[in-house]
C-alpha cells in the first residue's frame, strides 16, 4: 500500500522557501510516497501563541483543522516548530469534548516533522542524493529539544554521496530567530546572529545546512549581509540533490 | 541597585552595553559550563538525569505542603534557640533586621553573599540608619566598592577584568596592586580579616533551610559565610520561604545538584549546617541566631500551578551560562537583581508585569535553560504563561501600543482563517514588495520591518509554489480546450453557489 | 505573636494579625489544599556510586584532596607522626597552636608533641581575636566522603567551630573508621547538629574566573590518615 502524505507547506515554507517545499515532493516521491497538498491551508498560528496572544491563535488552528482534519495519510511540514505546536498547543486551545478537541487528537497524531517522518517513520538514512560538498550543520531548537532528534539529521546527511559532513562550533546554540523575538528585540536577535555566522565562517564549509525554514531564513540572510561565501541551504534541499549523470544514464527512478 | 526599580526597559537598556561585556561574559560562562559538563560526566548522564527528576519533585513536593513545613520549620528553629521573624514584604523585612541591629547597638555589619536580601535592598537601608554594611564575598566586595552591581548569581563580578579591580582597589584601598587575580584576592582578604573579627552583626542568606531539624545550609566556596556566621554576636539569615527542603535525605540530593551544576565542584569548600535541635550548645558561634523569612510576592506566585514551579529555583546560575540571550547581553540589562532566564520568569513575577513586562519576552525560547535546570523548572511553559499574562489582560505591560497591538492580531488572525484572504494577502504582497526587490532579496523595509532588515535581508516574497503543484499535477499543456473547461466549471461553481446562498437567506 | 494556625480556605480577607499568620493564610489560600494533612515526602535515594563500584576507600579521599590542593599524608606510627608534626611545624612556619580537646587528639598527644617544639598553645574557647593568631588548628574528622574528597566536622563544646575557621593552616587527623560510602550516609549520622562540610582549602574565582586558593578560611589544609595498624599507646 502506497503511504500517502499531506504537505503541510508552512507560511514560511511556502511563501519564502518554495523551492524547499519542492524539494520535499522530490524527495518523497523518490521514496515512493505519494503527495497531496490541501489548498486551504494557511498557516498553523503558532506565532501568536508564541507571542502571549494566544486567543488569536485559534482561529488559524480551527482553519488547520477543517483544511487537515478530513485528509488521511501522514502531514509532513519542513519545520520542526509548526509541527510542535500543533502536537504539544493544539489540545489546550480548545475545550475537551469539542468537535475541535476531538479533530486536534485525531490529525495530531499523524503530524510529523520531515526529518522525523524519514528517519523514524520511513525509516530511511539514505536517499539517493548526490552533493559533493563541504556541508556544516546548525541545529534547530525546536527539533533538538521538543523532539529529540539530534542525530537523525546528521545521519541522513552522512548518508549523502560525496557530502563532507563538517563540525560547527556552538552547533547547538540558537542561531537568534526565535519568532517574534527577532523582532521585538532585533539588536540581540542581531547579536546572536552575528556569532552563529562567524562560527559558520569559522567551520571552514562551503554550505550551512539548517532543517528548519525559520533558522534558514536568519541565516541565510545574515551570511548575504556578512557577504560571506557560504551558501545555506535547508537539509531537504541537500536531499533532493541528485547525480544528474548517474540518474540519466539508470532512467531515474 | 534600587531597591524596586522603575520600569525595565529591556530593549533600551540592550542598546547601551558596554563593548566588553559580551567577550567578559562568555569568557566565563563558558568555563563555568566546561567544568558543569565535566561534573555531569564523571556523575554519569543517566543517573544525572534521574537526579533532576528526583530534585524536581522533591521541590515541588515542599512547595505543595510549604505552610506545613514553615510551621515545622519554625518550631525546629525555636528549640534550637534561634528566633524567627516573619516579613510579608521588602519593607518589613528591612525594617525587622534593622530593629534587630538597632536593639544590640550594631555599628559594623559582615555581609556574605544575598540575592535576597538585595531584593529587598537591605545595605541601602542599615547604612542609612548609620550602620556600615560591608559585603565579604570577593565578587560583591568588588562590585561594592566600584558602587556597582553583580552580573551574575554565581560570579557578581565577571564583567569586571583584573585590570578594572586593580586600577579599583588603588582607589578605593589605596593598595597599589598587580592586576593578578591570586594576589588581588589576597588584598581583599586581608582587608576583610580584620572586618570579621570587629563586626557587631554577621548577614547572610540561605542557600536551604530543613524543615525537620530547623537547620540552615550555607553552600560557600571563600570562608566568608563561616566568618559571617561564626564571629560577630549576633546573625541574621534572611531567607525566602520557598527556599526550605524537607529532610536531611532531601538536602543530600540538593548538595549533589548544586555545587555540579553550578560551577562544576562535586562540593564546594564549605557546606555550613548552621543551628539544628540537635545542636550541642557550643561557646563560639553567635550567640544570637534570627531567621528572617521572607515571602514579597512568593505567596503570590504560588496560586498558580504552572508559575509555581518558578519557586523551585536554587540558584545555581546555570540558566544563565547556557542563555544565548544573557551571553550576549550580560546582566545588567536584566534591571534588577536576578537576571537571565530565572530573571525573566521571577523578577516579572515579583515586580510586576507593569514594571517587568517587557522580560518574560526576552527569550528565543530556545529552551536551553529548560534542559540545563538542575530541579527542571520548565522555564519556557513560564515565559508563555507571562506572556500571555503581559498581552490579554489588560496590564499595560508593553505600553499604550497593547491595545493596536491587539487588534492588529486579531484582524491578521482572522484573515489566515480564511484561505481566500491568505491567498489575496500573499498576492498582494508579491506586488507591494516590488519596490523593495534587489536580486531576489529585500535589503531594506519600512517600520516595523526594518526591524528585521536592520540586520539583514528579507528573503524575496514568493508565490510560485501552488502554481507549481497545480500546473504539475493539471498537466503540462493548458489547450484552449482545456482552459475553456476549466472556465466552464468554475462558473457552474460560482453558480451553484449562489443558488445555494440564496436558499439559505430565503 | 500568636502560632495558632488557621483553618485552611476560609477564604476571607485577612483581619490585622501578624505577619507570620498572614503569610501561612495566603500560602494556604495559593495552594488551596482540601487538608491540612502533609503527606510525607517519598524516600527519595540519591542514585550515588553504582553497585558494581568498589567501595571509594582512604586512597581516593587523599587523592581528591590533593586535586583540591589540600596536603594529604598517611601516618603509620607514633614516631612518623612526630616528625610529621615536626615538618608541618617548620615548613608553615607555625608558632601558635589551637587543638580541639578530644579524646582522640590527646591520646595522639598532639598538644604536648607541638609544646615539645616551642609552639605556644591557645585555648580553643579563647577569644576570637586570640584564635585568628594562631597559625595552626587541628582537628579530627567525624565522616569523611572519599568520593568529593570531604571532610565533615560536627562542633560540639570540645570541638569549637573557628578551630577549623581562624588559623592559617587546618590540620585534619582521621582514621578509616570515618570514611562513608556517600554523602547521605554521613548527613544521615550527624542529623540537625552544627557542622560543616569541608572540601578542599577555601577558594574563589571571582576575578575572571581565575581560581584563588586560601581566601577566608585557612589557607593550607592538611590532612593525615593513621594508618589502620596505628596503635596511639
Amino acid at each position: 500500500m502506497t503511504i500517502r502524505v499531506q504537505l503541510f507547506n508552512t507560511c514560511l515554507g511556502e511563501n519564502f522557501y518554495p523551492g524547499v517545499l519542492r524539494d520535499m515532493v522530490a524527495v518523497l516521491e523518490r521514496l515512493g510516497v505519494e503527495c497531496r497538498m490541501p489548498e486551504g491551508q494557511t498557516c498553523c498560528g503558532q506565532p501568536f501563541y508564541n507571542s502571549g496572544l494566544q486567543q488569536c491563535a485559534r482561529p488559524p488552528a480551527r482553519h488547520w483543522l477543517r483544511v487537515f482534519g478530513g485528509t488521511d495519510g501522514y502531514i509532513v511540514a519542513p519545520s520542526a516548530s509548526c509541527v510542535g505546536f500543533v502536537r504539544r498547543r493544539y489540545e489546550g486551545l480548545f475545550p475537551e469534548g469539542s468537535p475541535e478537541h476531538t479533530a486536534v487528537q485525531e490529525a495530531a497524531a499523524r503530524t510529523y516533522e520531515f526529518t522525523e517522518f524519514l528517519t523514524r517513520v520511513l525509516q530511511v538514512t539514505e536517499v539517493g542524493a548526490w552533493f559533493p560538498h563541504r556541508v556544516t550543520y546548525h541545529t534547530s531548537c525546536h527539533l533538538l529539544r521538543e523532539f529529540g532528534l539530534r542525530n537523525e539529521p546528521k545521519q541522513l546527511l552522512r548518508g549523502v554521496g560525496g557530502l563532507e559532513l563538517v563540525p560547527l562550533t556552538d552547533e547547538e546554540t540558537c542561531c537568534g530567530f526565535g519568532g517574534s523575538f527577532s523582532v521585538i528585540f532585533p539588536e540581540v536577535s542581531k547579536q546572536i546572529m552575528e556569532k552563529k555566522i562567524q562560527a559558520i565562517d569559522n567551520s571552514g564549509a562551503e554550505v550551512v545546512v539548517a532543517a528548519e525554514t525559520g533558522c534558514l531564513m536568519n541565516i541565510h540572510g545574515g551570511l548575504h549581509k556578512a557577504q560571506a561565501p557560504v551558501r545555506a541551504m535547508h537539509l531537504i534541499q541537500v536531499l533532493a540533490q541528485e547525480d544528474r549523470g548517474q540518474r540519466q544514464g539508470n532512467g531515474g527512478r | 541597585m534600587k531597591t524596586s526599580p522603575g520600569k525595565i526597559h529591556f530593549r533600551r537598556n540592550t542598546q547601551n552595553i558596554p563593548a566588553r561585556i559580551p567577550g567578559a561574559v562568555q569568557s566565563a560562562t563558558k568555563r563555568f559550563l566546561a567544568l558543569r559538563d565535566a561534573a555531569v560526566n564523571e556523575y554519569g548522564a543517566e543517573h544525572w538525569q534521574e537526579l533532576r527528576q528526583i530534585g524536581h519533585d522533591l521541590r515541588l513536593h515542599t512547595l505543595e505542603h510549604l505552610d506545613t513545613y514553615l510551621e515545622v520549620l519554625e518550631k525546629n528553629v525555636e528549640s534550637a534557640g534561634g528566633q524567627v521573624q516573619w516579613a510579608r514584604t521588602a519593607e518589613e523585612a528591612r525594617n525587622i533586621v534593622r530593629e534587630i541591629a538597632q536593639r544590640r547597638n550594631v555599628r559594623r555589619v559582615v555581609k556574605a553573599k544575598s540575592m535576597a536580601t538585595e531584593e529587598i535592598g537591605l545595605n541601602k537601608d542599615l547604612q542609612s540608619a548609620g550602620i556600615s554594611v560591608l559585603e565579604t564575598d570577593l565578587g560583591e566586595f568588588i562590585v561594592q566598592l566600584a558602587g556597582d552591581s553583580p552580573s551574575h548569581i554565581t560570579g557578581p563580578a565577571l564583567h569586571l577584568r583584573k585590570e578594572d579591580i586593580a586600577e579599583l582597589f588603588h582607589a578605593r584601598l589605596g593598595v597599589v596592586a598587580p592586576p593578578d587575580a591570586e594576589q588581588l584576592s589576597r588584598i581583599a582578604a586581608a582587608r576583610l580579616r580584620h572586618e570579621f573579627l570587629v563586626a557587631d552583626m554577621g548577614i547572610s542568606g540561605g542557600n536551604f533551610l530543613v524543615a525537620d531539624t530547623g537547620t540552615l545550609v550555607l553552600v560557600t566556596n571563600e570562608g566568608n559565610g563561616r566568618m559571617c556566621a561564626t564571629l560577630p554576636p549576633v546573625y541574621v539569615a534572611v531567607v525566602g520561604i520557598e527556599k526550605i527542603i524537607p529532610d536531611w535525605q532531601s538536602l543530600a540530593v540538593m548538595l549533589t545538584l548544586l555545587p555540579r551544576n553550578a560551577t562544576g565542584q562535586k562540593m564546594t569548600a564549605y557546606i555550613s549546617l548552621i543551628g539544628g535541635v540537635n545542636a550541642a550548645s557550643t561557646e563560639d558561634g553567635a550567640t544570637e541566631f534570627h531567621l528572617v523569612l521572607l515571602d514579597n510576592g512568593r505567596s503570590e506566585i504560588l496560586r498558580h500551578r504552572i508559575l509555581r514551579e518558578t519557586l523551585l529555583c536554587i540558584r545555581c546560575g546555570a540558566c544563565l551560562n547556557i542563555c544565548p540571550v544573557y551571553n550576549n547581553v550580560g546582566g545588567h540589562v536584566y534591571g534588577w537583581v536576578y537576571s537571565g532566564p530565572i530573571g525573566a520568569i521571577l523578577t516579572p513575577q515579583l515586580l510586576g508585569l507593569r514594571k517587568a513586562g517587557e522580560l518574560p519576552f526576552a527569550s528565543t525560547l530556545c529552551g536551553a535553560c529548560n534542559d540545563i535546570c538542575p530541579v527542571k523548572i520548565p522555564i519556557t511553559e513560564i515565559l508563555l504563561c507571562l506572556r500571555q499574562r503581559a498581552l490579554e489582560s489588560a496590564t499595560g505591560a508593553i505600553g499604550s501600543q497593547q491595545t493596536m497591538l491587539r487588534l492588529g492580531a486579531q484582524a491578521t488572525a482572522l484573515a489566515l482563517a480564511s484561505s481566500r484572504l491568505y491567498g489575496w494577502g500573499a498576492q498582494a504582497l508579491r506586488v507591494i514588495q516590488l519596490p523593495f526587490l534587489r536580486n531576489g532579496w529585500l535589503p531594506r523595509l519600512p517600520p516595523p520591518l526594518n526591524r528585521w532588515t536592520n540586520s539583514r535581508p528579507l528573503p524575496a516574497f514568493r508565490t510560485d509554489f501552488r502554481k507549481w503543484w497545480r500546473h504539475r499535477n493539471h498537466g503540462s499543456s493548458k489547450t484552449w480546450r482545456t482552459r475553456a473547461r476549466s472556465i466552464v466549471n468554475k462558473a457552474d461553481q460560482a453558480a451553484s453557489a449562489l443558488r445555494a446562498w440564496y436558499r439559505r437567506r430565503t | 505573636m500568636t502560632h495558632r494556625s488557621l483553618a485552611a480556605g476560609s477564604g476571607a480577607s485577612f483581619p490585622g494579625a501578624g505577619a507570620r499568620d498572614e503569610i501561612l493564610f495566603k500560602v494556604r489560600g495559593a495552594l488551596s489544599r482540601r487538608n491540612d494533612q502533609l503527606s510525607p515526602p517519598p524516600a527519595w535515594s540519591v542514585p550515588s556510586c553504582p553497585p558494581e563500584c568498589p567501595q571509594p576507600g582512604m586512597e581516593r579521599l587523599l587523592r581528591e584532596i590533593d586535586n583540591l590542593g589540600g596536603i594529604t599524608r598517611q601516618v603509620k606510627t607514633r614516631s612518623e607522626l612526630r616528625s610529621a608534626l615536626v615538618e608541618l611545624a617548620i615548613a608553615q612556619g607555625i608558632q601558635r597552636a589551637t587543638l580541639w580537646e578530644t579524646r582522640e587528639l590527646a591520646e595522639l598527644r598532639i598538644g604536648e608533641t607541638l609544646q615539645g617544639l616551642g609552639i605556644r598553645l591557645v585555648s580553643p574557647h579563647a577569644d576570637k581575636s586570640q584564635l585568628a593568631e594562631c597559625d595552626l588548628g587541628v582537628t579530627g574528622v567525624d565522616c569523611a566522603l572519599p568520593e568529593t574528597g570531604t571532610l565533615l566536622l560536627c562542633s560540639s563544646a570540645v570541638r569549637p567551630l573557628s578551630v577549623s575557621l581562624l588559623p592559617r593552616v587546618h590540620l585534619a587527623i582521621l582514621g578509616a573508621s570515618v570514611l562513608r560510602r556517600d554523602l547521605a550516609q554521613a548527613l544521615a549520622e550527624v542529623r540537625g547538629r552544627r557542622a560543616v562540610c569541608i572540601t578542599g582549602p577555601s577558594r574563589t574565582a571571582d576575578i575572571e574566573m581565575t581560581l584563588a586558593v586560601g581566601v577566608h578560611g585557612p589557607r593550607v589544609l592538611a590532612v593525615w590518615a593513621l594508618g589502620t595498624d596505628f596503635t596511639p599507646g
